[in-house]
């Protein structure tokens, strides 16, 4: 217990309501939904499809406009913003993962991982450097000059998993990022994010496979537009649980 | 912006093809625009043409033959002189016909000023004496070309001077009027008919070249006044010598003013079209940008400037083709380019052209452009594939009627959407349309050729008889001709209507024993006394209809009329009203038939007819052509052909750009058909049958609204010139099919290609990011 | 059948034919018969642990009836057993049953189980996540062991997300 006030969390919002006013009946995707992410915290969002989590992550990228309710990012109410803000901000402060088509499909992997970059302001060379020191990161070296139509599902993911990343954004939203890999390339993917948490990045992932969701520090289930549970994970009872599953019984 | 650098030149290097597509595209347009205008300007303005290449003179002075004339140059805003030269007025006598000529001595070096430009032939040579050039519209009239001979009957009327037509030549003067104004013929300055000539005869003429055209008036003031009143017989004037070129013209100039138009457009519609296709393909890759962090603003401003770069380097290669290679084109496009870098307007339509076409292509571009900034950053919310129709009952019943699927699924894809469908056919018969208008405009000066004066089919000829010769020997001569079918008495004169300053032509042709056939374009011939047909020019400057009686004076005796019919009159603005002969005789009985209107049989050449005719009678008949309409829209054809040539490729244009849109679009379906069991022969053949079925629909409606479109402004033209509404002729059925066939084969063969390249795809393709 | 019993008595006193009525209508034709003898077997039992309390009731012409009751004990374990999350994936009947019973009992609430089943599950993901990764990666029969819990935990997750939309 510290005397000074707690910084502010990352990332808080307050009554986020988003509903689609489709044919027939308006469909209430996101229904006043209060969340608070801290600094280099891991966030699943968990819960069945329809449930609104893809619609939660787009409203707190800037992706797209709450009907209405309040978003602040490190104390600074961004729920407003323009879209040419909101892009702003997503150049430095926010990554994005999707599903699917997270390249541009006409940019080699580096022109890829550059782009963000150059947009933030950096010249050529940093840029190169930083994309250099990624893709052997992510062991992707002799990638540079391929196009993104030439990898497989799971390269391309950690392509884009780069991207999102090369910034050093604050934080990384990931939408089902191996929703459409493999068991390898989601065991790839899986890897990266843990790597990435521990040196500190907060992350936001909306995934219904839960074994990705048991690798966060903490589980949002998401039912109907609405939080129905924030479950903190590693305090509970532990090994009792562990050693009751694997035993065989005789 | 280095990132919208990076981004923009990677596309460049990715999709090399469709760039340089565009810019060619663009390009090719403002060619085609470009030669349009060129050929615009060369046919409205043949007298301009004709005055910049041969330096004209705007005034031109007849004097006597002691004036000085070469104080003329020595006046303030003279830039050159033309001449001055001697001239001598006689007549000359040519195989079949007769006309008053001037005489003029001019050097074998024509003078920079006002120099005649040869057409045929040579120019005056000092070797060949008894050589003669004619100016091009006496020629016309005495039937005589190079190595003709013409005969001038000396000055006591004795003896006769043989010349030799050394050539013909047009110059920017006043043309030939029989009975009004002499022709013009260049002799060496010693030829002895124009030394020889007796005095009251000669005099001289000299051209003045201004430095400012519009002074004109103030101009000649100060020549007359330099030269002594006396001294002046006659002053010409560029105005006047330009307003008697164009009359003919003005129906040529505004079918071309709105091929223009109707040409920029369509032409700016396939390029627009090429543009929205490119961005359509990349409304994916648009919104993983933005996700990055592109502002909508960017994303605007990127595609903004890539197209613009596109289209300005198309228009700078367009019009630096124009100007260095246009002349070359062979044919009357090149002459036409040639001519067109000299006339004044030449600038101005090189820059406004197009800049015009700039305007719109940056216009269309920012649409697009404003378009892909809307586009919504999260990918999976675009709608994915273009919303389809129903396949109605019918095809699925066809399908299962063993009707090929490739053509069933064909029809649906040109025909599902209605919207998309409805667009693209459109603009693929917009194209069509301005053709079957070009086509229905040479349809109507075929119409032109086959008649003659709008008074029926019959006329090829006139016969005009010297003074002295009775009536009933010029009939007898005329009608023992073999090859005449038919001689029609006919008498042109000059009478007033009240309230109006201007004279009316009334004619009087045929008798009501062996009437003229009239061929009235509404109404009805003449049948009784007193009824007449008269042209649009005459019903507009009276305000009356057909129907209506109509009274004028002749030589102070009053001619009432009954206007029963409209026919169709190219002569002198429509104003013509003509009846048969014995209406006039009431009125005045001394008439007697001052020509003669000639049918000729089936087959029979006019000119052996001519000859012959003339050769009777000691060569006191004259034998002339009766004017046509078509006569001063010779050029026209060539104009038409051209035309069509560049809205063929524009209309090529727009087609590939559909194609090329339309297959790309079915790229996701392409495998959902392949798994379905399509070969890749039949997908091919659906992808061929739905560009040449949208071909198919396009040219039909093209072509019907070509039809009518061509036949009313060709009509509307027609009427507000005077010569008269009715004018109008629909292309042939078979041309209009080979129109239609040719759009089918077209977008057929244009189709083949990209549809077999994208049935090669390997499947997978389409599911990566890169679809 | 223990605690089930127990919290069909929380409603309040019955006899053993109550109680197996109750059962039976709770459960419906799925499950198997409950039968009398054991039932009252187990209420002989939980009557001896102290968890109920029996009472005869004296009838005119018929035996004597006896109505049970549950004791603050009994009442204390039920609470118990419904506040301890389940441990075994195997004994999710266990749990079912929980969830069955939670609204015919009053004293918990179906939504809150669930969540606190799912946190429970969750964990013991990620203890297996870390064993799996600390043991050792060529011992093939216990990394497919837990590869194995691991599955049928995700499965059980899945299907209490279909349990929170049906019953929610």
């Amino acid at each position: 217990m510290s005397d000074e006030p707690a910084p502010p969390p990352l990332l808080r919002t307050q009554g986020l309501v988003k509903t689609y006013s489709g044919e027939g009946a308006p469909a209430h995707a996101v229904r006043g939904v209060d969340l608070t992410i801290r600094r280099g915290e891991f966030v699943a969002v968990t819960g069945p499809s329809g449930a609104g989590k893809s619609t939660l992550l787009h409203l707190l990228g800037g992706l797209q406009r709450p009907d209405s309710g309040s978003i602040w990012l490190d104390g600074e109410r961004v729920d407003s913003y323009s879209e040419a803000r909101w892009a702003v901000l997503r150049r430095r402060r926010i990554g994005v993962v999707f599903q699917f088509f997270n390249l541009v499909s006409n940019l080699t992997v580096a022109d890829n991982i550059e782009l963000p970059t150059l947009l933030a302001g950096s010249n050529a060379r940093q840029a190169r450097s930083e994309r250099e020191k990624l893709l052997a990161e992510l062991g992707l070296e002799g990638k540079e000059r391929s196009m993104p139509g030439e990898l497989s599902g799971g390269e391309q993911q950690r392509v884009a998993l780069a991207r999102a990343l090369v910034n050093h954004p604050d934080l990384l939203l990931a939408d089902e990022p191996t929703g459409s890999l493999d068991s390898k390339g989601t065991r790839e993917v899986m890897r990266l994010l843990s790597r990435f948490h521990q040196r500190g990045q907060a992350i936001l992932l909306v995934t219904h496979d839960h074994r990705l969701a048991s690798a966060a520090d903490r589980v949002i289930s998401f039912f109907d537009g609405r939080v129905a549970d924030d479950a903190t994970l590693g305090a509970g009872t532990g090994g009792r649980g562990v050693s009751s599953v694997l035993e065989l019984k005789d | 912006m280095r990132a919208t650098l990076r981004w923009a030149h990677a596309d460049l290097r990715t999709h090399r093809g469709e760039a340089l597509f565009i810019v060619l595209a663009t390009a090719g347009i403002i060619v085609s625009l470009l030669l349009a205008g060129a050929l615009l300007s060369y046919a409205a303005n043949p007298w301009q043409r004709v005055f910049n290449e041969s330096r004209g003179a705007h005034v031109w002075i007849h004097t006597s033959p002691s004036a000085d004339a070469a104080v003329l140059a020595r006046l303030d805003g003279v830039e050159a002189l033309s001449g001055p030269y001697r001239t001598a007025r006689t007549t000359v006598r040519s195989q079949g016909a007769e006309a008053a000529v001037e005489l003029r001595g001019a050097a074998p070096d024509r003078s920079e000023t006002g120099r005649p430009l040869i057409t045929s032939g040579r120019w005056l040579d000092p070797g060949a004496a008894g050589g003669i050039v004619l100016e091009s519209s006496l020629a016309r009239a005495l039937w005589a070309g190079p190595g003709d001979t013409l005969s001038l009957p000396d000055a006591d009327g004795s003896s006769v001077r043989r010349l030799t037509v050394l050539g013909v030549a047009d110059s920017a003067e006043s043309p030939y009027r029989p009975g009004d104004r002499p022709g013009t013929g260049w002799v060496l300055p010693g030829e002895p008919a124009l030394t020889g000539a007796p005095d009251g005869r000669t005099g001289q003429v000299v051209g003045v070249r201004l430095d400012h055209p519009d002074d004109t008036d103030f101009a000649v003031q100060r020549a007359v006044t330099a030269l002594g009143a006396g001294e002046v017989t006659e002053v010409s004037h560029w105005h006047q010598a330009r307003a008697e070129a164009q009359s003919d013209s003005r129906l040529l100039g505004l079918l071309l003013g709105v091929f223009g138009l109707g040409a920029l457009l369509a032409a700016a519609l396939a390029v627009t079209g090429a543009i929205s296709t490119r961005v359509r393909g990349h409304l994916r890759d648009i919104a993983v940008l933005k996700t990055i962090g592109f502002t909508p603003g960017q994303v605007v401003r990127i595609f903004l400037i890539q197209h613009l770069a596109f289209a300005l380097s198309g228009v700078v290669l367009g019009t630096a083709l124009v100007e260095t290679l246009g002349a070359r084109t062979p044919g009357r496009i090149g002459e036409a380019v040639g001519v067109w870098q000299d006339l004044p307007g030449h600038t101005a339509v090189l820059l406004a052209l197009p800049a015009a076409t700039l305007l719109f292509i940056g216009a269309a571009t920012g649409l697009a452009a404003w378009r892909a900034g809307r586009v919504p950053p999260v990918p999976a919310l675009r709608a994915a594939a273009p919303v389809g129709g129903r396949m109605p009952a019918v095809a699925r019943s066809a399908l299962g009627l063993k009707v090929p699927p490739a053509l069933v699924l064909g029809w649906h894809n040109a025909f599902g959407r209605r919207t998309r469908s409805l667009s693209s056919i459109a603009r693929l018969a917009l194209p069509i349309v301005l053709i079957t208008v070009a086509l229905s405009a040479w349809s109507t000066l075929d119409g032109f050729q086959n008649r003659a004066a709008g008074n029926g089919p019959a006329g090829e000829l006139t016969a005009r008889a010297a003074e002295g010769l009775k009536d009933h020997e010029v009939r007898t001569v005329l009608e023992a001709n073999p090859r005449v079918a038919a001689a029609h008495p006919g008498v042109e004169v000059a009478a007033l209507v009240p309230g109006q300053t201007g004279t009316i032509a009334l004619r009087g042709l045929g008798t009501r024993a062996n009437p003229y056939p009239f061929a009235p374009a509404e109404g009805r011939a003449p049948d009784g006394p007193d009824e007449a047909v008269a042209g649009q020019g005459l019903l507009d400057l009276l305000d009356i209809e057909v129907g209506d009686w109509v009274r004028m004076t002749v030589a102070g005796r009053p001619q009432i009329l009954h206007i029963v019919g409209r026919a169709i009159e190219p002569e002198n603005a429509g104003r013509v009203v003509a009846t048969d002969l014995d209406t006039l005789r009431e009125r005045d009985p001394s008439l007697e038939p001052a020509f003669y209107r000639l049918r000729l049989r089936a087959g029979a050449d006019a000119g052996a007819v001519s000859t012959e005719l003339a050769s009777v009678l000691d060569g006191r008949l004259e034998i002339g052509k009766a004017t046509s309409p078509a006569d001063g829209l010779a050029p026209a054809r060539g104009l038409v052909t051209g035309l069509i040539a560049v809205l063929a490729l524009i209309g090529l244009t727009e087609l590939l750009t559909t194609i090329g849109a339309s297959v790309r679009e079915r790229e996701r379906d392409l495998l959902a058909l392949k798994a379905m069991g399509l070969t890749p022969r039949q997908v091919t053949s659906m992808i061929v049958t739905s560009a040449a079925l949208t071909a198919l629909a396009a040219a039909l409606t093209g072509t019907t609204l070509g039809v009518l479109l061509g036949g009313s402004l060709i009509n509307a033209q027609g009427r507000s010139s005077g010569i008269g509404a009715g004018i109008a002729q629909s292309p042939p059925a078979l041309v209009l099919l080979t129109v239609v066939a040719a759009a089918v084969l077209g977008a057929a063969a244009a189709s083949a290609l990209p549809a077999s390249q994208a049935t090669r795809h390997r499947p997978t393709d389409t599911l990566t990011t890169t679809a | 059948m223990r605690l089930p019993l127990l919290a069909l008595l929380a409603r309040g006193p019955a006899h053993g034919y109550e109680l197996k009525q109750g059962l039976e209508q709770l459960l419906g034709a799925a499950y198997p018969q409950p039968n009398v003898g054991q039932i009252y077997v187990t209420l002989g039992r939980l009557e001896k642990s102290g968890l109920i309390e029996g009472e005869e009731i004296a009838q005119s012409n018929r035996p004597n009836k006896k109505i049970y009751r549950l004791t603050d004990a009994g009442r204390e374990a039920l609470h118990v057993w419904f506040e301890d999350p389940t441990d075994e994936p195997r004994v999710r009947d266990e749990f079912f049953m929980k969830l069955a019973l939670a609204p015919a009992s009053g004293m918990a609430d179906q939504i809150t189980l669930i969540n606190k089943q799912r946190r429970q599950y969750l964990n013991t993901l990620r203890d297996l996540t870390k064993l799996a990764a600390s043991e050792d990666r060529d011992n093939r029969i216990s990394q497919l062991l837990i590869e194995g819990a691991m599955l049928h935990l995700q499965a059980d997750l899945d299907w209490l997300e279909r349990c929170q939309e049906e019953l929610e």
